[in-house]
């Protein structure tokens, strides 16, 4: 029965036009995603609930040690799945694997991040929302025999919903989606995406009712406050240039010190705890700290203010770069929150009688150019702030702050931190460009096996009767008795030979053929491969794998494809 | 890479039972053979619609430093055409991927769990995930090396089948071993199953007595296979008849690996003849 009805429903979809398909799965991929986020969220506020009392003992110190290590042995024992906050893997699957997703991955973060946040690690829970929105994306789509490029949008509108749902605010979730995720915003993309975002926000809405995360304050914003946004954009830029080095340095070290994955994790959260001994407000997510400092109640002298903004740097790098789970959206807010503090209470304090529009103003500011900065992604911090505090008021300060500080921190550190990771590996293929239309084809397919072979001992002779009935330039010559491959022989580099009708039963190919050719394997990629037309100046090169030559790859097929391929993206 | 048959290289007495097995299978067809040793207790195949996680066991990882060394050793002593496969992609740094465009795979029944557990009738999850997505066939070897003489293919009338059928047929022109078809007559006449054959010009081969065909009309299916020969290869359609083939093999299937000791050869629903 179960089978008939999933039968019918692939059937019915089938039978609708291609954007009709992806709006109805994008509102289902929304339900998932949206369920995911509010899963996670009400799970963290009842752990938190349970364990905040228990935060003033001694004991305390350990919690996230605890946490960290059985998130890890979750991860790695018993759902056999990797560490990190998942949002390189999303990326990777958009950009190179049409979206295909585990499905492990659609639990496994939610219960690993779950542990390491509620036991008191600093990190946020979107990222694993993302991944596990994302991998619900992944399945539905494949379950309902969807195209890859459709499954790759279905893939970002996962992603929208969870991010939509759990700051319940699904402008926010179009641009992360766009922006973070698929890297393009094209009329196909938007469509879906915006779907299954507002579907995501009903389903937190639903359940969790229809709250702004921070509380919507009045300012009264002068000149002076907007030109001081310039010098907090430098602070935030500061800060997230800060904070990714020392996450990439942890990252790092921490697997060469303690190879261990779950006694790494534990001395991450050790180290975490002892923080905060002295500093409580850097564990766990902290958007409760966040909130008091948008309502002005957040009791910190400048100095405390930048403490926390290196202890809660120090915090989440501790906690996410030794293998606990958890995302830097979270830290990121918080890191920005505290900067405009430090930032206004240093205004406060340099110019004693002017009039500033208060620490929720700046904290705001803070938040939008952290986020802009760490993800490159101006147009998320924008929308962010805006949705999360319900205020439009401060927008262009926000868009000045973002913007601005997204520009600084480029300067020293040019990538997202989504992104760090696969650039690293050469695996970050942005729509549209060369290596992502190349990605799409491969040697195989552009192999042309319509040319001839000549053998070593052939006669010059026979081998002007091959040319004569030859359309092509280049024959590869091939050993007659193993069918290893000689070399090849470019009519340009012969043509003397070929007109000397003296020559032609005096001269063997062995004695015309260029045995120091350069192959390439079916297993080269083509942006390697293109480069190797460069470099030779050659036309045709021969396919050659263990010895054996497979075919010719030509210049003129590999641009003839990329065009066909191009033409085929930009359709959609 | 359709002329490459994958092995992934497991460093063990066991793992070198099989891996003599894919050695032989190439020394038959000809077929390039590819090893695999991983480094990582996990890899990826990223199918058309599925991404397969195969979780090795430890053993697949033991004496690393050793195992290329014995890989070639055997490589060499067969005299084959082999390389190595090093994964260029990685989902993430400690999850490498591998191609899923190879011509076969060889898997034992089990690669998630310790050997020691394997039981005859038992194809472990991931074996599965395999078949169900692969365009490839799955070389499922037996615990120790074994060669065979002849190849017999199981013949239920389904498209799978049909495609074993065809696949026993370029089996049967890369090796040059005689081809029989085995079919259990599940209370049909013969000319049924002539009939399906005949729709897809299959019928010649056994007509002019290139194919020995044999037909088992009487007893249980279980009876029947004493008669398939101990010294051949198998090839058979993953699935059986019934509602829930998409998910499990057909009970036939199951009874085939599980009662005959030979080296099995099964094609999968997504097989794709070149």
């Amino acid at each position: 029965m179960g089978f008939s009805l999933s039968f019918l429903l692939r059937k019915f979809l089938f039978r609708l036009d291609e954007r009709l398909q992806l709006i109805i799965v994008a509102a289902l991929v929304g339900l998932g995603g949206g369920y995911a986020a509010v899963a996670l969220n009400s799970g963290l506020q009842s752990g938190s609930l349970y364990l905040f009392p228990l935060r003033s003992h001694w004991y305390a110190v350990f919690f996230p040690a605890v946490g960290a290590a059985l998130s890890v042995f979750f991860l790695h024992h018993l759902v056999r799945d990797i560490g990190g906050h998942g949002v390189p893997e999303v990326i990777y699957s958009v950009t190179r694997r049409g979206g295909l997703l585990r499905f492990r991955s659609s639990f496994s973060r939610l219960v690993s991040c779950f542990l390491t946040i509620a036991s008191g690690g600093s990190a946020g829970p979107e990222a694993p929302v993302v991944i596990s929105g994302a991998s619900i994306g992944s399945n539905i789509a494949s379950f309902f025999y969807l195209k890859d490029r459709q499954r790759t949008v279905i893939v970002g509108c996962g992603a929208a919903a969870a991010i939509a749902a759990i700051f319940n605010a699904p402008a926010t979730g179009i641009a992360f989606a766009l922006e973070a995720i698929l890297g393009e915003w094209t009329p196909i993309n938007v469509v879906p995406i915006a779907i299954a975002s507002v579907v995501g926000t009903e389903v937190s809405r639903a359940l969790q009712g229809n709250q702004i995360p921070f509380r919507h304050h009045i300012f009264h914003i002068s000149n002076a406050d907007l030109a001081a946004c310039l010098g907090l954009a430098l602070l935030t830029a500061m800060s997230s240039v800060i904070f990714m080095r020392l996450l990439r340095v942890v990252s790092a070290k921490a697997g060469v010190i303690i190879r261990k994955v779950w006694l790494r994790a534990a001395a991450g959260g050790l180290l975490v705890g002892l923080i905060g001994l002295a500093m409580p407000d850097v564990l766990g997510e902290g958007y409760e700290y966040i909130r008091e400092i948008i309502d002005g109640q957040y009791a910190a002298s400048i100095f405390i203010a930048g403490a926390l903004v290196l202890a809660k740097i120090l915090a989440t790098s501790f906690t996410i770069g030794s293998g606990g789970s958890g995302g830097v959206f979270a830290p990121c807010l918080v890191i920005g929150s505290l900067t405009g503090l430090f930032f206004q209470r240093g205004l406060e304090s340099l110019f004693p009688h002017m009039t500033w529009a208060g620490e929720s103003y700046f904290g705001l500011l803070g938040m939008a150019g952290v986020v802009s900065s760490v993800l490159q992604a101006p147009m998320t911090g924008i929308f962010l702030i805006i949705e999360i505090t319900g205020g439009y008021d401060v927008l262009i300060s926000v868009v000045v702050v973002s913007v601005l500080s997204a520009t600084l921190s480029h300067f020293f550190e040019p990538h997202s931190i989504y992104h760090i990771e696969l650039i690293k590996r050469g695996e970050l293929l942005r729509p549209r460009t060369d290596a992502r239309v190349l990605s799409e084809l491969s040697v195989m397919e552009l192999l042309e096996k319509d040319c001839r072979v000549v053998h070593p001992e052939m006669r010059l002779r026979d081998f002007v009767s091959i040319v004569e009935a030859s359309h092509r330039d280049y024959f590869p010559v091939v050993d007659s008795e193993d069918g290893r491959f000689v070399g090849m022989i470019h009519l340009d580099d012969i043509r003397s030979f070929l007109f000397d009708t003296r020559l032609h039963d005096s001269v063997l190919v062995e004695e015309l053929v260029n045995r120091n050719v350069v192959s390439v394997s079916p297993e080269d990629e083509l942006p390697d491969i293109l480069r190797t037309f460069d470099e030779t100046h050659s036309w045709s090169l021969p396919v050659v794998q263990s010895g054996k030559f497979l075919g010719l790859i030509s210049k003129a097929t590999l641009l003839d494809h990329y065009r066909k391929e191009l033409m085929a993206q930009e359709a959609g | 890479m359709k002329n490459q048959l994958l092995h992934v290289f497991r460093n063990t007495p066991f793992g070198r039972e099989t891996f003599l097995q894919s050695i032989y299978f190439c020394k038959m067809t000809g077929l390039h053979l590819k090893v695999f040793i991983p480094k990582h207790p996990q890899f990826l195949m990223y199918f058309s619609r599925e991404v397969v996680t195969v979780d090795l066991d430890k053993s697949y990882l033991r004496s690393l430093e050793t195992a290329r060394g014995h890989a070639e050793e055997l490589i060499r002593e067969a005299g084959i055409d082999a390389s190595f496969l090093e994964p260029r992609r990685y989902t993430a740094s400690t999850l490498p991927d591998i191609p899923v465009d190879f011509g076969f795979m060889t898997c034992p029944r089990t690669v998630s769990d310790l050997s020691s557990k394997v039981g005859l009738g038992y194809i472990g999850p991931r074996v599965r995930a395999i078949i169900r997505n692969a365009v490839f066939p799955v070389v499922i070897p037996r615990s120790v090396y074994k060669e065979w003489k002849q190849i017999v293919v199981f013949f239920g009338g389904s498209a799978n089948a049909l495609n074993a059928f065809r696949l026993g047929v370029k089996l049967q022109l890369l090796s040059g071993l005689p081809l029989a078809l085995f079919t259990y007559a599940e209370k049909k006449p013969k000319s049924y199953y002539e009939g399906i054959l005949e729709e897809q010009n299959l019928l010649s081969g056994i007509r002019t007595g290139g194919v020995e065909w044999r037909f088992i009309e009487k007893g249980s299916f279980k009876d029947g296979l004493y008669h398939v020969s101990h010294d051949a290869l198998v090839v058979a359609g993953a699935y059986g008849h019934g509602l829930i083939r998409e998910l499990v093999f057909g009970n036939m299937m199951e009874e085939i690996q599980s009662i005959l000791p030979n080296n099995l050869v099964i094609v999968g629903p997504n097989f794709v003849e070149e």
